[in-house]
């Protein structure tokens, strides 16, 4: 838990609170996460069931590869979590904190330094037992509408009458420290806020529509920081996006999802001959369920790369100029045949703007044996991607295309538990590739036994055995203590 | 100014009590769900059959953790947290959606090979493949965050 605490007094502060705050405000918001967690953790004892998971995790290899760290590994990682309901007796109110910490024991392996950590969520939610009416408050995952990330805030929903749902959250964000070579200030300024709700409607042999809007970022981009007139996207760091989500079920055998997302932020108007699409995503799913075991689905996926990677903050990586379209279409066949046997076969077919067209397909087994507390499963795809052009500046064109076949098995018996999960990828142009070094295949094979005592407590080992283009012959060890207690948790499942 | 207090107050209280007239008389989604359920993936229409959630009119069917349910299921997640909450805990969302993570969800999770985990193997070979092929599944989960380690070699 302490080094939770450090981690996120020494990680924060060097994300939000830049040069370009006022003095007052790095010390307050220096002793947030801390007050925050302080406060979180003691309000557990207001509760009257409170569950606690912990799971530590070390791990050990030795890597000897030209270009990256070398060394002995060992890092030693613990997750706490912490659910607290019937806080002060009261069924609705309820508390959730999960965070972790990380050490290296011998040489650095994590990029942020020998030991480093995250508060990932804190909060307090009440749960109304009318119209599915939830307020939360403190650090949370957003996951309404187009939002999907940790914030520190408040969020209310509520069902509201005609069928009508609404929703809305605020606060900071958590995430934004912009990994550019550009002046962090700039950005870091832009988001001191964020805010987003959702306005939907669902009835019955329809399903439900909903509208979405998120903002991150209280001051336009394009007040901040201008953009060059040859380059209108250069510095846009402010996200706004406003998109429509749908899942409708007019029956139990058909139904049809996605979403559609615009980049709304206001932009400098682009240079003559440049056309820059606002549309973010289109990301939609039909499934069709037939013959009692049988359902197909197919996927349609529309990406414009500039709108897309809009608020990103690895823009060296996400590069908003590149300006590109993404598509891909795909279908997924499963059939659910008598004796808990699951089969499907899939294909999808995606094309780059700029690098080319790929298909994927092959197919996947699963297989369940409830009575004996056995899975296994195997599956095989091929990717072929041998029209790929121009990938290096050094190699005009190779071929990305490979085959990847797996298959695992874990089993109970009693308090003991085994897993086999084996893993194999066949590459097909190894010697043009310079990221094979001539290799072509790569293989990875972990075992793990493990023991659950009948307090909670579990413990597992796991050996990996791997076989890499990059990294050659690894071999690395894993023990993990896994300690559950309480009653108000759900489960893993 | 006390006019002015009087007046805000009544506005607000006539704006809640209009505001709670529309909310849903319904019934909550139910915060756990009552049984025990077996090991895989559920399906829900076993038990429930042609039903329909009675709070969002969705028919229980469209929950079956279907391959096809769980490659989307931001959709189900964006627009129900509720349903998911009976039976996830917001820690299972964070093994790989958390906004910082220590370890690759496959790491973590090595002894439960039947999760959906990203990054199985030595992903450091294929992710200079798919990365080319798609970045923009990538971004989902790096775009904003876990991108530090991005940054030694992507600056």
């Amino acid at each position: 838990m302490q080094e939770v605490l450090n981690a996120n007094a020494i990680h924060d502060p060097a994300d939000r609170n830049g040069a370009v705050f006022g003095g007052w405000r790095p010390v307050m918001k220096h002793r947030t996460p801390l007050a925050l967690l302080a406060t979180l953790v003691a309000g557990t004892a207001m509760a009257q069931d409170v569950s606690v998971s912990t799971t530590t995790i070390a791990q050990t290899w030795k890597q000897n590869t030209p270009g990256f760290s070398t060394g002995t590994f060992t890092p030693a990682t613990e997750y706490v979590g912490i659910d607290a309901v019937k806080l002060g007796g009261k069924d609705a109110l309820s508390l959730h904190f999960y965070g972790w910490g990380m050490a290296d024991l011998a040489d650095q392996s994590y990029i942020g330094g020998k030991s480093t950590g995250d508060f990932t969520y804190g909060y307090l939610q009440y749960n109304f037992a009318q119209a599915n009416a939830q307020l939360k408050a403190g650090r949370f995952s957003v996951t309404q509408g187009i939002g999907n990330e940790p914030v520190d805030g408040v969020s209310a929903s509520t069902d509201l009458r005609c069928g009508f749902t609404v929703s809305a959250f605020a606060g900071t964000p958590v995430i934004f420290k912009n990994y550019s070579n550009q002046n962090q200030s700039v950005a870091a300024s832009q988001r001191d806020f964020m805010f987003g709700g959702r306005l939907a409607w669902h009835a019955a042999k329809v399903g439900e529509i909903g509208v979405d809007y998120l903002e991150d970022g209280s001051s336009p981009a394009t007040q901040t920081a201008p953009a060059p007139a040859t380059n209108p996207t250069a510095m846009v760091y402010t996200r706004r996006l406003l998109g429509v989500d749908m899942k409708l079920t007019p029956c139990d055998s058909f139904d049809f999802s996605g979403r559609t997302v615009t980049d709304v932020a206001p932009l400098l108007a682009p240079a003559a001959g440049i056309n820059i699409s606002r549309l973010a995503e289109d990301d939609y799913t039909a499934t069709l369920k037939f013959l009692q075991t049988f359902s197909l689905a197919g996927t349609f996926v529309e990406r414009n790369l500039f709108s897309y990677f809009a608020g990103s903050t690895l823009p060296s990586l996400f590069n908003q100029n590149e300006q590109g379209m993404f598509k891909a279409t795909g279908a997924k066949l499963t059939w659910q045949a008598p004796g808990n046997l699951q089969v499907v076969g899939d294909v999808r077919r995606t094309d780059r703007e700029s690098y080319g067209t790929t298909t994927r397909g092959g197919a996947d087994l699963r297989y369940t044996l409830p009575e004996s507390h056995i899975l296994a499963g195997v599956g095989f795809h091929k990717v072929n991607a041998a029209q790929v052009q121009a990938v290096d500046l050094l190699v005009p064109a190779y071929s990305l295309s490979h085959s990847e076949a797996r298959a695992w098995i874990m089993a109970e018996k009693g308090a003991y538990s085994a897993s086999l999960d084996a893993i194999r990828l066949h590459y097909a142009d190894p010697y043009l590739n310079p990221s094979l070094n001539g290799q072509s295949i790569e293989s990875a094979i972990v075992g793990s036994v493990g023991y659950k005592a009948k307090n909670g407590a579990k413990v597992s080992g796991d050996l990996t055995l791997e076989d890499s283009p990059i990294f050659g012959k690894q071999t690395i060890a894993l023990l993990r203590l896994e300690y559950r207690f309480g009653l108000a948790g759900k489960g893993d499942k | 100014m006390l006019k002015k207090f009087a007046l805000l107050s009544v506005a607000l209280g006539l704006g809640l009590m209009v505001a709670c007239s529309w909310i849903s008389p319904k019934g909550s989604f139910a915060p756990t769900h009552p049984q025990a359920l077996e090991q895989g993936r559920p399906t829900c229409s076993d038990c429930h059959g042609t039903d329909r959630v009675a709070s969002t009119d969705k028919t229980f069917a469209s929950f079956n953790h279907t391959e096809a349910f769980i490659s989307n299921h931001k959709i189900q997640a964006n627009q129900d947290p509720a349903t998911c909450a009976a039976c996830h805990a917001q820690s299972f969302c964070a093994d790989c959606h958390g906004g910082k993570t220590a370890l690759l969800p496959s790491t973590k999770l090595g002894n439960r090979p039947d999760r959906v985990s990203p990054h199985r193997g030595d992903y450091m070979t294929l992710h200079r493949i798919e990365g080319k092929i798609d970045p923009t599944s990538c971004f989902k989960c790096h775009g904003r965050s876990n991108n530090e380690t991005c940054t030694a070699c992507h600056r």
